[in-house]
């Protein structure tokens, strides 16, 4: 597990990263989102040890991290680096290299990978002359070589066509289920609700939010939608633990204040006539995103 | 398994390799070499090649004419001179503006007179003076009832030097400059390529996936070791070249006497390659963009420059004083040695001086580096590098 403790990080005056704290748990995926500039990048920066910290703390299973922890990472910055002129294969045998596996063994996995991406056609290309996508694979490649003991990904989603977002979905999932921690940011928050087991929300350089997508969405006040064959009007003067959110016509948005209120709320609505519609509204992760974030 | 190598080993062998597949690069080498070689060809056949010159002459000037393809022949200058015939001065003349000889040797009022078409061949007059001065000086001579020999006695003048030969002199004032033309460009080329090759990283930012995997000194270590082991390598080519040309020349014999000189060289070229390269990989790390790099690398650029002028100009005291001063002495004192009568502990200090400039060049180069190398956003100074945190 790696976790973070009140990191903190000053660029001049700015304070880009403010006493953060939050944990990516062994075997799951964590998504990681925020606006521009919120300070996510910085953060995994300071998480794989690239830059140093103000204050605070970060811990590898248990104990304070140290920086041959971070060398066995699997990293992806935001920023997708490769050499333009070296071929793809040359180059992520290199990187396998660096990460301590054998030339033939860093051949052999980043061979497999690229295969199951789709460029094992392309393996003796130079970089340049792949697409932006396609570039973007051989990066996610050279994050995964060498098992490493854990994953922090910058953006690994943005720019990949839908077959390879579900490859990527599917080697992410791989990963974490051989019980490592996977911490990936993006923007794509359908995409993050579908597959992170867990989610940190940062804003103006502090965590928001956090959790899993389920806990998020029912963090916030319970709301019911009441739909009736007449006009709604009569809600608003109801009261009784019930906070009228939105009434516009023969619809009602309720805000439950006392638990229990909304069973009154319904008899009272059955008592006035038919009742098409009574739900608990559960709000789209987009929505608590835009509340948290506000 | 087999042993796997450190990760500084793994860097230096991809900055080779990637140099090596690098087709500018390979060209570049080629090229310098078969300019070399062709240089040192052309003088090779300049030197040994001998010049025929066609004189044309009538019969008035005919036995003077015939002299000088004597002398010619016999001296060692590699000039010889045929003469050929003409009945007159028209078709003598005729010759001349033709082409059909080189010069026209005759006679008028004032004395001799050689005529070319748009001028006289240097050798060829040079001969043809020395043979018109004696054979006429021997005439005067016994007009007057003396010798040639009794006129000139005691009117010559001998040119001597206390140290060496001059030969030696000239070999080592070639070698001298070359040694500084030498460290010149595989400093400045082999520099910038460092930085470059440092910025390209920075700004394609794999250096982020670099440095996340193994530590910064090692990146940097392996570097500065795969760029210098190239530019020993295409240097020792390149001088080898020059000594093989050398030796086949009639100052080859002397080449045994600056063995010493020249390994001392190496030793001092070693070093202080290093630290200015390790210099250079800062000033690409300052930059963000391959354009950066120029500015960030003027100040190394400028002294580089200082180092070979100095190397190529100084003398007397400010060549005493520059051996020493790292990092001049990298070619100041190997130059100073080549004139010999230099103590054997100075090249000893002069060398020391330079080892320790080359550790603070490392040592700072990597703070700057580890400072400057995440810092994407335009120029730094290296005082804003060395104030940023890590």
């Amino acid at each position: 597990m790696l976790e973070l403790q009140g990191v903190t990080r000053r660029f001049g005056d700015l304070t880009a990263v403010d006493d953060v704290s939050f944990e990516v748990d062994d075997g799951l995926l964590t998504g990681f989102v925020g606006g521009n500039g919120a300070g996510k990048t910085t953060t995994m920066r300071m998480a794989m040890g690239l830059l140093a910290r103000n204050a605070g703390e970060i811990r590898w299973q248990g104990r304070q991290i140290e920086a041959t922890d971070q060398r066995r990472f699997g990293y992806m910055p935001e920023e997708r680096g490769l050499y333009p002129k070296q071929r793809i294969i040359d180059q992520l045998v290199y990187l396998g290299e660096l990460h301590g596996l054998t030339a033939a063994a860093a051949r052999a996995s980043a061979t497999g990978y690229l295969d199951r991406l789709g460029l094992a056609d392309r393996v003796k290309v130079r970089v340049e002359k792949l697409s932006l996508g396609n570039q973007q694979k051989v990066q996610i490649v050279a994050a995964l070589l060498g098992e490493p003991t854990a994953l922090i990904l910058d953006e690994p989603f943005s720019g990949l066509d839908p077959d390879a977002v579900d490859a990527m979905t599917g080697l992410l999932r791989e990963h974490s289920s051989r019980g490592i921690p996977v911490l990936f940011s993006s923007h794509q928050l359908d995409l993050v609700e579908r597959i992170c087991d867990r989610l940190v929300v940062m804003a103006r350089g502090r965590v928001v939010a956090r959790g899993t997508v389920a806990e998020l969405r029912t963090a916030g006040p319970t709301r019911y939608l009441l739909d009736l064959g007449a006009d709604a009007g009569w809600v608003r003067d109801f009261h009784r633990g019930i906070h009228p959110v939105d009434v516009d016509g023969s619809r009602a948005v309720v805000e439950v204040e006392a638990s229990g209120a909304e069973q009154a709320l319904l008899t009272e609505a059955v008592r006035r006539g038919p009742v098409h519609e009574f739900a608990r509204v559960i709000p789209a992760l987009s929505d608590v995103y835009r509340e948290v974030t506000a | 398994m087999s042993r796997r190598p450190a990760a500084w080993v793994i860097v230096m062998r991809r900055e080779i390799l990637a140099k090596l597949t690098d087709r500018a690069f390979l060209v570049g080498t080629l090229f310098t070499l078969v300019v070399l070689a062709g240089v040192i060809g052309v003088q090779g056949y300049l030197g040994e090649r001998t010049k025929t010159y066609d004189l044309v002459a009538t019969a008035e000037a005919r036995p003077l004419a015939d002299q000088v393809a004597t002398a010619a022949s016999k001296g060692d200058a590699k000039v010889r001179v045929k003469v050929t015939d003409a009945n007159d001065a028209v078709a003598a003349h005729a010759a001349v503006d033709t082409g059909s000889a080189d010069a026209w040797l005759h006679h008028e009022a004032t004395g001799w007179v050689l005529t070319g078409r748009t001028g006289v061949p240097d050798a060829l007059a040079t001969t043809t003076t020395g043979v018109v001065r004696s054979t006429t000086l021997a005439a005067n001579a016994a007009a007057a009832g003396t010798t040639v020999q009794a006129m000139e006695k005691g009117a010559t003048l001998t040119t001597t030097q206390l140290v060496g030969d001059p030969q030696r002199s000239d070999l080592n004032k070639g070698i001298g400059f070359g040694m500084a033309v030498l460290f010149y460009v595989a400093v400045l080329m082999f520099g910038i390529t460092l930085a470059n090759s440092v910025v390209e990283e920075k700004q394609s930012r794999i250096v982020e996936i670099i440095v996340s995997a193994i530590p910064i000194r090692q990146l940097l270590a392996g570097k500065i070791l795969g760029n210098a082991l190239i530019a020993f390598v295409q240097m020792a080519v390149y001088a080898a070249i020059a000594l093989v040309g050398i030796s086949f020349t009639s100052v080859g014999r002397l080449l045994p006497s600056v063995t010493g000189p020249v390994l001392w060289f190496v030793l001092f070229f070693a070093v202080g390659f290093l630290a200015i390269a390790c210099l250079y990989a800062v000033a690409g790390a300052l930059a963000s963009r391959t354009e950066d790099v120029q500015s960030t690398s003027m100040p190394l650029t400028m002294l580089v420059m200082g180092i070979f002028f100095g190397s190529a100009f100084a003398s007397g005291t400010a060549q005493t004083v520059g051996s020493f001063i790292p990092p001049f002495s990298a070619v100041m004192m190997p130059i100073r040695m080549l004139d010999g009568g230099v103590p054997w502990w100075q090249p000893v200090l002069a060398l020391a001086g330079l080892l320790a400039f080359a550790f603070a060049a490392v040592v700072l180069g990597e703070k700057v580096y580890r400072r400057a190398l995440l810092q994407t956003r335009g120029r730094l100074s290296v005082r804003q590098a060395l104030a940023a945190a890590e």
